[in-house]
């Protein structure tokens, strides 16, 4: 069984885990044409090389970060999530400047 | 004898242990299995699943236990004694469980029932959860039939978690000994514990185990 460095729980084996898909930063819905937004929502990048990605430890419901390489299947680093996002997104803020 | 159907509160395997003919006593607000024909085993299954516990989560939630006198542990996945009987257990940065005393006398946790706000959740563990404890010197042995998770005591602490896949199911184990014998608890989603039980049944066959009642856990304590 392949095994998946978790951060919270150590190792486990990968059937524990569920990916999500590519991390990508959420684009300003007020300065981004529908063309763009559908390619975000709906398409992801497939790179073939290092990528980071969302996985999920289903027994904790815990949402983490891999790095992995998608050609040799090697996850390089895993790590909280909350070592890339610090702060909350602002969607008051947001959904203001999309208003005016 | 306690007839278990007469409490609203019932464990999600309590027609199992009716059928293999246990007495049952009054515990918490519900009726445990006492005793169960058969007992003293070398490995032992209990239900406890009718005894309080209590889950919180949340950004705030360690700091509020702390607050109110329980002891949280200092690392995720693991686990400490509470005065007055219990357990609590670290989950996550955001989230405990603390679980009642295990041999059902009392309720510790009656003090902690009311936390809520500032980042505190209370979460319903004692309806979402089953909670069964597995007791005896082979007890790893069992489980590592049914997990993937390293359980044997020189590797996994007395008071380690592992929150993991068992058959197939997501469960947190916790290792709670008792005296000197080998014990885990083991909290699973209460709406598939029947199929959880007969698993654990099965895989104890082979080290002539079988279910226990809560009272008779006391020999596995008492034989060392």
């Amino acid at each position: 069984m392949k095994l998946m460095p978790c951060p919270l729980n150590g190792p486990r084996n990968i059937s524990e885990f569920a990916c999500a898909g590519e991390v990508a930063e959420l684009r300003d819905p007020a300065d981004c044409d529908d063309t763009s937004w559908a390619e975000h929502v709906i398409f992801s990048n497939n790179t073939a090389g290092v990528v980071r990605e969302w996985w999920f430890h289903t027994p904790t419901s815990y949402w983490f970060i891999a790095e992995r390489n998608t050609v040799t299947d090697e996850i390089l680093r895993t790590y909280p999530a909350g070592e890339v996002f610090k702060a909350r997104f602002d969607y008051a803020a947001a959904k203001d400047e999309g208003g005016k | 004898m306690t007839d278990p159907a007469q409490h609203t509160r019932r464990s999600p395997v309590y027609r199992k242990l009716v059928a293999a003919g246990a007495t049952f006593r009054e515990a918490a607000d519900g009726a445990v299995a006492a005793t169960v024909p058969g007992a003293p085993r070398p490995l032992g299954l209990a239900d406890l699943s009718v005894l309080p516990r209590l889950g919180y989560k949340g950004p705030g939630a360690l700091a509020a236990l702390a607050t109110v006198g329980v002891p949280v542990p200092e690392a995720n996945n693991t686990a400490l004694a509470m005065p007055g009987g219990g357990l609590v257990a670290r989950l996550a940065d955001s989230e405990a469980l603390l679980l009642g005393d295990p041999t059902g006398t009392g309720d510790p946790l009656a003090a902690y029932g009311a936390l809520h706000g500032a980042g505190c959740y209370a979460m319903p563990r004692r309806d979402s959860h089953a909670w069964f404890t597995l007791a005896g010197d082979r007890a790893a042995d069992c489980l590592a039939k049914l997990c993937g998770v390293d359980l044997r005591p020189h590797r996994f602490a007395d008071g380690a978690i592992a929150q993991t896949s068992l058959a197939r199911m997501n469960g947190i184990l916790i290792r709670d000994d008792r005296g000197g014998a080998l014990a885990y608890h083991i909290l699973a989603d209460s709406a598939s514990a029947p199929y959880l039980w007969d698993c654990l049944i099965d895989a104890m066959a082979e080290y002539d185990g079988g279910p226990v009642g809560l009272d008779d856990l006391a020999s596995f304590a008492s034989a060392e």
